[in-house]
Formats: structure tokens, C-alpha cells, sequence
């Protein structure tokens, strides 16, 4: 169990030390910075809030710059915090979201805005319960890996939640993402599924659907970006951390994913997942 | 790059063989990369202990049917690859 408290606000301080990693969106928008401090690590999401991380118990403060970003620390803690915690105590979360089949569970895995939370919204407007989004939580257990069931909300831009659930009328900025309850429309899976398939999404927008399957050694290196890491200079936790997505990669079965990102396409793209028979691990 | 270079693996670098074939990632960047069958093999005798790229190609030449002449090309060919990503290191010693 992780301890965390959310303090009062603080304005982020300009910091003395270079970040020793940051995670950048396509756009070029840095993210997430990582610092070194003297009793463990600082994760700043700027203009946000500012976590500080104990190294030795793991403890999480989160300072938020203001108020108004009280409640984004809490869901930064549970999307960002927590998975890189997971896997610097030996676990495996990865970036992506994940769906209930017949066969299993079915990850996506892609960079940000690549359509991860779309597909698996679509997936659940035709049937699939989507189980998580933004964080796929695995357990291996029983000769399996399961997909933990996380939050019963997508948090998607308007364009996408006007195609999964029909012209929303109360949003409060078309630029910006909101969460999304699941609901008849958009089922919601509350138990852990065994995985039967991965698909990481490229960011090519071909004019066909193309899915392709991928040998263990080239599915290790493309799932190696959507994991996360707390730190990149600890090079025995690497190993250790390497070495499971190595087991990871072998024991799955894992397809490279692209498509024509329109909406009238959504459903041709789920009946031909659907239709590739996986199996569960 | 001679034949008679001596390498050894990068502290750097960290191997995992999946289904028969190495990936290897610099830890320091974060690259990664791929080794066909021929390639994890040399990656196997570098890992053992640093060794002269000319020794390799002996036991490459022992253990698989090819040219000698192709053998040393692709060893050298191989070295400057790893070499530059920083995943193998001379041998100074």
C-alpha cells in the first residue's frame, strides 16, 4: 500500500537540478519531469502539481499548484504515480487501455492521442466491456496474465464521446478531454480477465486497417516505450524490469496496429479484431 | 577496424534472448536492438568474457555454414553496429 497525502498549494519553484528524464507529447508538450532529490525523486507535471517520491519508503506528497488542481493530483497519482511505483517494486503496468472479448482481455497500447481510449470506447459501444484506461494493471497468475479492472470512466475529447454515446450537449471545453462514466452505452468489466492479445498502436494513418503480427523479440522493444519507469538510472531495477517485459513479450501474443482514425471505421476495426480468434495466455 | 579488436559488453547494455533471438537495450539511451541468430551468437561469446573479433569469427565459422571471406564482413560489420550504439566497448587492457 502506497502512502499518499495531497498538501496545500505551492507555486513550482524554479529547480536547481536538470531533469534526469521527462515524458513528451507528440506535440512536443513536455509532460512529466523527472528530478533526482536527496532523499528520492520529484516528478513535476507543470503548471500542475509537484510529486515528491521518499526512495526508500515510497511514501508520495503531492503538491498542487493551486486548488483548482487538488482533484488532478489525486487522478495523476492513480494514472501516472502509482503504475511507475508497480513497476519499480517488480510489477508490470503499462500505458494503454484494455477491453473484455470472448477469448480474454484485449490491450492497446500507443503513444498519447494515438486512440487508445477511442478504440476501447468502441470496443464497449459494440458489445466489449472496456476494463481500464490509461493504465493496464497486469497480474500474473495461474499460468496467466489478468487485466485489473480500473475505473469506470473514459476520459475522452467531445468528437469521441458524440460517436460512442450521441451529441453531448454539457461540455465544458472542446479542446480539452472529460471523463465519461460507463454506463448501458459504454459498458464496464469489474472483474480481472485474462489477457489473450496486445495491439500497440502506430501512429501512421493508413487508408485500410493494418494489423500485423509480431515476433516476441520485435513486440519486446515496441512495448518497452509504453512501460513506466521511475528511475532510468537505477540500472539493476532496468534489468529486473526488462527482463519481465521479455517474459511479457514472449508469453502474448502481440500485433502492430494502424488505421484510418475516423469514426465510421471504428466498428470494421472491432469485428476484425474480433474475428482473429485469440487465445488466452 | 581490425580483426584483432578486442570487446567486451558496455556496463551499459542488458541482453534478454526471446524465442531464440537477443534484444539488447543501452540503458543509458534507451536504444534498442535486435539480433538475428548469427548475432546472438556473437553477442553470447562477447557476453563470456572480451574477446578479439578474429576468435569470434572462428567459432562463428565452426558453428554455422558460411564463407570465411562473409563471416569476418558481417563480425566487423556488426561490431561498428554495436559498437556505436554504445552496447559493446574496446578492449583496452
Amino acid at each position: 500500500m502506497i502512502q499518499f497525502r495531497v498538501r496545500s498549494a505551492r507555486a513550482q519553484q524554479v529547480l536547481e537540478t536538470a531533469p534526469y528524464d521527462r515524458w513528451v507529447l507528440p506535440d512536443g508538450e513536455v509532460r512529466a519531469e523527472f528530478h533526482c532529490r536527496i532523499n528520492g525523486f520529484l516528478v513535476r507535471f507543470p503548471g500542475e502539481v509537484d510529486f515528491e517520491i521518499e526512495a526508500e519508503t515510497l511514501a508520495v506528497k503531492a503538491w498542487p499548484v493551486d486548488a483548482e488542481n487538488a482533484l488532478i493530483a489525486e487522478t495523476l497519482f492513480k494514472n501516472a504515480i502509482t503504475p511507475i511505483l508497480v513497476n519499480h517494486q517488480g510489477g508490470l503496468s503499462l500505458h494503454g487501455s484494455a477491453v473484455s472479448c470472448e477469448g480474454g482481455a484485449i490491450a492497446f497500447l500507443g503513444i498519447s492521442r494515438s486512440g487508445k481510449t477511442t478504440l476501447a470506447g468502441a470496443f464497449a459501444k459494440f458489445g466489449h466491456p472496456f476494463l481500464t484506461e490509461d493504465v493496464i494493471e497486469l497480474v500474473w497468475e495461474r499460468d496467466r496474465y489478468w487485466v485489473q479492472p480500473k475505473e469506470s470512466e473514459l476520459r475522452l475529447f467531445r468528437d469521441s464521446a458524440d460517436f460512442l454515446m450521441g451529441e453531448q450537449e454539457n461540455w465544458q471545453h472542446d479542446d480539452e478531454k472529460q471523463s465519461i462514466e460507463t454506463s448501458d452505452l459504454l459498458p464496464f468489466c469489474e472483474n480481472a480477465v485474462p489477457l489473450c492479445g496486445v495491439f500497440i498502436l502506430g501512429d501512421d494513418e493508413p487508408n485500410e486497417i493494418s494489423l500485423a503480427g509480431l515476433e516476441p523479440q520485435q513486440a519486446l522493444a515496441q512495448i518497452l516505450p509504453h512501460s513506466f519507469i521511475l528511475d532510468v538510472e537505477d540500472k539493476q531495477r532496468l534489468k529486473s524490469h526488462f527482463s519481465r517485459l521479455g517474459d511479457f513479450a514472449q508469453r502474448c501474443d502481440c500485433f502492430s496496429l494502424d488505421f484510418p482514425r475516423e469514426y465510421s471505421q471504428l466498428e470494421k476495426i472491432v469485428d476484425q479484431i474480433c474475428q482473429l480468434k485469440l487465445e488466452r495466455n | 577496424m581490425q580483426l584483432d579488436a578486442k570487446f567486451k559488453t558496455s556496463d551499459n547494455a542488458v541482453s534478454r534472448e526471446v524465442s531464440g533471438e537477443m534484444v539488447l537495450l543501452n540503458l543509458e539511451s534507451g536504444t534498442y536492438f535486435g539480433l538475428d541468430t548469427v548475432g546472438s551468437r556473437v553477442w553470447q561469446i562477447i557476453e563470456e568474457s572480451p574477446v578479439a573479433l578474429s576468435i569470434i569469427c572462428d567459432q562463428i565459422e565452426s558453428e554455422f555454414d558460411a564463407p570465411r571471406e562473409l563471416i569476418e564482413r558481417d563480425i566487423m560489420a556488426l561490431a561498428t553496429d554495436l559498437s556505436s550504439q554504445g552496447l559493446i566497448e574496446l578492449e583496452t587492457d
